[in-house]
């Protein structure tokens, strides 16, 4: 077993999906610390005030951005958080997480360079547990 | 033989050979012309017998003799065009009559060999072309016309007067013509007659005309300006071509094109709900069974039962939310009827009733300038239910909802205008996603993201169109253009 992620990251309004995600995070003890957002704008807030106070202690190792959400979608947020992403030191890993199977969602997460990877849910576990083992070593 | 070697020579200048035939014994002589024409030919037989075998076309031996028989037996006139075979062994038109006999000349007959074929060429020529003309005109329903500018007379032939409707002695009056336009057609085809007659700038356009009995159809129609001598423009002639029917097929196939194209966003958006929305709750089913598979304790499985739980209850949600897409757009079969506003807004208002009390809306409605309209009650029903309850759901939390309804008519068209005093919206913001599904904007908890993008479904599939005007918390107005 590879070193356990820090802090990890989760962007998405499904409050069942969260949930589950919350208790394999626990049950399969991946990262230390779990932060969660309901929509785009609630994320890019967190990210703004870290900006300002200059302290990246709050800063997630890895984020899950889901793409359809009230108030600020994950295009949307992705569009912001490029333009801010340079500021930060550390090496934040993203991943697009959608239900969509639609290949144009597809295709325009794979086009954009801050996206590692598009995951179509259901993620399995042992992706999962991959996932978190890969980014844990990074992040030690 | 005449001895006028003069009047010969005049002959032979024109083209005109004769023979002289002696009354007594019938006998023929020619002249030196005819000859020459014929390609002085050798023969035995009577110049009579050989002349009808060898020069005459066939098709007028017989009627030829019978002329010839009566000219010589009971001194006859007569005219006749034939055919002759020249030195060339080809055929050529000759008219062929006699000379008016004088009284004391009546042992001789001449008979003249006028060389027509020209003329008779020229004739045939006119005839087909006339020919190939009438047919055409007549087979793609092109009509002529003429506008004598100058006398101001309209002239037209009969296709023309067989578009129009009217019968073929009708003289079309010169300053009404424009009756003869659909009224929407009047400036395009002022404007297109003016440009011609004063500029002489011809035109080509397909518009609307109207016949006699006040029916529109579509005509090709062309014009082009007449000059006199002077170059003056002194009229303007061209075609009407009857392209009714060609233009009736072709909007019927740009019309099939739209509904097929909005069939197809509406399949398009279908697929969206289920590729996007449904997926997310399958998907989470699935990530369920894994977790109840790994989970190692009795009590670790029992606690992820109430999640199974909300997933068979949004699932069941999604599922009716489709059904309500699908059978909203199954209406589109049903028929426009007068529908009065104030009746289905009752209806809508007794619907939600429970939610208009429990809020303690304020709902006041104007229909005294348009109190009803040709339109699918069910649409006017589901749209009035959408607005008044999307205008609840964001209501301003600092006060008590209050929705006003209006209906009028500006430059005939009809509107109608929801406005309320709630939360309103940043347009710059969201203005161009207002409408799309599942867009939602407020966090609210009964934000489905459908009910805006189905009653712009319904107005636009009627044939209207919805717009949107808002400030972030003084209130919202939604106008449909119907």
């Amino acid at each position: 077993m590879g070193q356990k992620v820090e802090l990890a990251c989760i962007i998405d309004d499904d409050k069942i999906y969260v949930n589950l995600v919350k208790k394999i995070i626990e049950i399969k003890k991946l990262s230390n610390n779990l932060l969660i957002f309901k929509n785009g704008m609630e994320a890019l807030d967190h990210f703004k005030l870290i900006l300002e106070n200059a302290t990246e202690e709050r800063l997630p190792d890895i984020i899950f951005l889901d793409i359809n959400m009230p108030v600020m979608d994950g295009w949307e947020f992705l569009n912001e958080f490029i333009k801010i992403k340079n500021n930060f030191e550390k090496k934040i890993t993203l991943y697009v997480v959608s239900s969509s199977i639609d290949p144009r969602d597809l295709e325009r997460a794979k086009s954009i360079n801050l996206v590692t990877d598009y995951l179509i849910k259901p993620i399995e576990l042992k992706k999962f547990e991959k996932i978190f083992e890969r980014n844990g070593n990074a992040a030690a | 033989m005449l001895n006028d070697l003069q009047l010969n020579s005049i002959l032979e200048d024109f083209d005109i050979a004769y023979w002289k035939i002696n009354l007594l014994n019938k006998e023929v002589s020619w002249s030196e012309h005819f000859d020459t024409l014929v390609g002085k030919p050798i023969f035995s037989e009577s110049h009579f017998e050989y002349f009808l075998k060898e020069i005459l076309h066939q098709d007028y031996r017989y009627d030829f003799r019978l002329y010839f028989d009566k000219l010589t037996e009971e001194n006859e006139a007569f005219s006749i065009e034939l055919k002759l075979k020249l030195n060339n062994g080809k055929y050529r038109w000759f008219e062929c009559r006699n000379l008016k006999n004088k009284e004391n000349k009546k042992e001789t007959a001449v008979l003249l060999f006028v060389n027509i074929h020209q003329n008779k060429r020229d004739q045939y020529t006119i005839e087909e072309n006339f020919f190939y003309y009438r047919e055409t005109a007549q087979m793609t329903n092109t009509g002529g016309w003429y506008i004598d500018t100058q006398n101001k007379n309209i002239y037209w032939d009969n296709v023309t007067k067989k578009i129009i409707g009217c019968p073929l002695d009708y003289q079309p009056p010169y300053e009404e013509h424009l009756r003869f336009y659909a009224p929407e057609e009047h400036p395009e085809v002022t404007s297109a007659f003016d440009k011609c007659e004063k500029y002489g700038i011809p035109f080509k356009v397909e518009l609307k005309m109207r016949n006699l009995y006040d029916k529109d159809f579509w005509v090709r129609a062309t014009g082009k300006p007449v000059y006199n001598e002077e170059q003056d423009i002194i009229g303007i002639r061209g075609v009407f071509q009857d392209i009714n029917d060609q233009k009736i097929n072709e909007l019927n196939l740009q019309n099939s094109l739209d509904l097929v194209a909005s069939q197809n966003s509406r399949l398009f958006n279908f697929a969206h709900i289920v590729s996007h929305h449904l997926r997310s709750h399958s998907s989470n089913l699935c990530l369920i069974v894994e977790l109840l598979k790994d989970a190692k304790t009795d009590k670790d499985k029992i606690e992820l039962i109430p999640n199974v739980a909300d997933i068979s209850e949004n699932l069941d949600l999604a599922i009716n939310e489709l059904n309500e897409i699908v059978n909203k757009q199954t209406v589109l079969e049903k028929e426009r009827r007068i529908v009065s506003f104030e009746r289905a807004l009752s209806g809508v208002m007794a619907s939600t009733s429970s939610l208009i009390n429990r809020e303690n809306a304020k709902i006041v409605a104007e229909f005294h300038a348009l109190k009803e309209i040709s339109y699918i009650s069910e649409y006017l029903e589901s749209i009035l239910l959408n607005l008044i309850t999307n205008a609840i759901k964001y209501k301003h939390p600092g006060r008590r909802p209050v929705i006003y309804i209006q209906t009028y008519l500006k430059n005939e068209t009809p509107f109608l205008e929801v406005s309320d005093n709630g939360l309103g919206i940043d347009l710059d913001q969201y203005g161009d996603k207002m409408f799309g599904m599942y867009k939602t904007f407020h966090e609210n908890l009964d934000s489905r993201g459908i009910g805006l993008f189905i009653t712009k479904n319904q107005v636009e599939t009627l044939g209207g169109s919805i717009s949107v005007t808002s400030t972030v918390d003084v209130g919202t107005t939604f106008k449909i253009k119907f």
